[in-house]
């Protein structure tokens, strides 16, 4: 899973106020490159939940974001970082935890379990 | 599992709530142990080809895999969805192993995510995209298309491409399909129906509910409504271009055409390989032509827009 598809996930379970972000667990982060492409990054970076991003890449172990997203003009340094931490970054095993309710998604080889149980929904 | 459907009222399964994660957990099972054998041998693309009416001849496998393309590039055209649409997020309902997301996020340069109940297709899914170098465009997870994890209105086309079938309870699956798509966005269902009930009439006849439970079993189907149905449900939460068209005469070849590719050498090989769901699975698909040739079984397709 990587961090621009982290950016979207909620969790859905009846009564959570604070859906997202969801906060990550991670026991296995592997690094896959993605073709650098500064359009879409630019395009991207209106849609991104800064905070979101930021703390997902430090739980990932990528602490080069810097705490702010900086203003319209975005550098090419910038965006290389922007670039790693949102697409190239992969959770292949861990959790993502809802912030309010505690409850744990797990991920396995890279993808999301976001099944709720029944007394969830 | 069985059930009858009813004028004025969708087919919900009358079981309590834990057989709704059975049927859940026998879905993922079922496609878990399918998609592999079904990939290996058609291919990404996990729905009906769209072949012109009364086609006669007979097609090669490169033939209807063009044809499952084809589905997909009709549908899009029966929503009115173009290029010119700046489609920019697609949510992929029941993906499967991607197929569709993968070929619209070309074609249109959009962002696709898909939900399926399958680990196995979401991490083949998943493993297709970085192959094909698409994996900044698109991503797949195990989700619920009854609870999808997303907030509201983030996708400006919501795409179900033969997955309607699966779900339990319709109203609260088109309610989710509309919750997530964006004002002025889209939504395309394309899935398998039974016939529209005549009026007066109440329920299907009780040799039509006899064929389509025998294949309920084998597929994991909880609930068949028809076309009407969904159109209501959608004039309901006050969908705009509502539109829906009956496909059944354009996928005649498909059924015919999977069983051939079941009973070739390779065919019968991967059948015994795979398992049973997957034997039990090519059992049931005469059932699917006599479904269709009787008139019982639908191919259905239904768009509409959610208002601004």
């Amino acid at each position: 899973m990587r961090l621009i598809m982290h950016n979207m996930l909620t969790c859905n379970i009846k009564g959570v106020i604070n859906k997202s972000p969801l906060r990550i667990e991670a026991e296995k982060v592997i690094k896959k490159e993605v073709d650098f492409n500064p359009d879409f990054l630019r395009h991207m970076l209106a849609k991104i939940e800064w905070k979101a991003l930021v703390d997902g890449a430090r739980s990932m172990g990528y602490t080069e974001l810097p705490v702010h997203a900086p203003g319209i003009e975005s550098d090419e340094p910038f965006l290389r970082k922007f670039h790693h931490a949102l697409l190239e970054l992969n959770l292949e095993e861990g959790s993502l935890v809802c912030q309010e309710s505690g409850r744990k998604f797990p991920v396995n080889k890279g993808v999301p379990n976001m099944l709720l149980h029944e007394k969830e929904v | 599992m069985t059930t009858t459907a009813s004028r004025g009222s969708v087919a919900v399964t009358a079981a309590a709530a834990s057989s709704a994660e059975a049927l859940r957990e026998g879905i993922a099972e079922f496609y878990n142990e399918t998609s592999g054998l079904w990939d290996e041998i058609w291919g990404d693309h996990m729905h009906h080809g769209f072949y012109d009416p009364d086609s006669s001849v007979q097609l090669s496998d490169s033939g209807h895999r063009e044809a499952q393309i084809r589905m997909i590039e009709e549908s899009l055209r029966f929503a009115g969805v173009t290029e010119e649409k700046k489609i920019k997020r697609v949510v992929d309902v029941g993906c499967g192993i991607g197929g569709s997301s993968r070929y619209i996020a070309s074609k249109f340069g959009a962002e696709c995510i898909g939900i399926t109940l399958s680990p196995v297709q979401a991490k083949r899914a998943n493993d297709l995209a970085t192959a094909q170098s698409l994996s900044h465009k698109v991503s797949f997870q195990v989700a619920d298309a009854l609870d999808q994890p997303f907030e509201d209105g983030i996708s400006d086309l919501v795409w179900s491409m033969e997955s309607g079938e699966h779900m339990p309870d319709k109203a609260k699956f088109v309610k989710e399909l509309v919750r997530v798509t964006a004002p002025g966005g889209r939504i395309i269902i394309v899935t398998w129906c039974h016939r529209n009930l005549s009026p007066g009439e109440e329920a299907l006849q009780p040799w039509e509910q006899n064929l389509l439970d025998r294949i309920c079993k084998t597929f994991y189907l909880p609930a068949w409504c028809s076309t009407t149905d969904y159109v209501e449900l959608l004039q309901s939460l006050s969908l705009q271009d509502i539109k829906y068209a009956d496909w059944s005469e354009n996928v005649a070849p498909f059924w015919p055409a999977v069983i051939r590719t079941a009973l070739t050498w390779k065919g019968l090989v991967s059948l015994l390989r795979s398992g049973m769901k997957s034997i039990k699975g090519a059992l049931t698909m005469p059932l699917m032509i006599e479904g269709y040739k009787k008139g019982v079984i639908k191919f259905g397709i239904i768009t509409c827009q959610k208002p601004l």
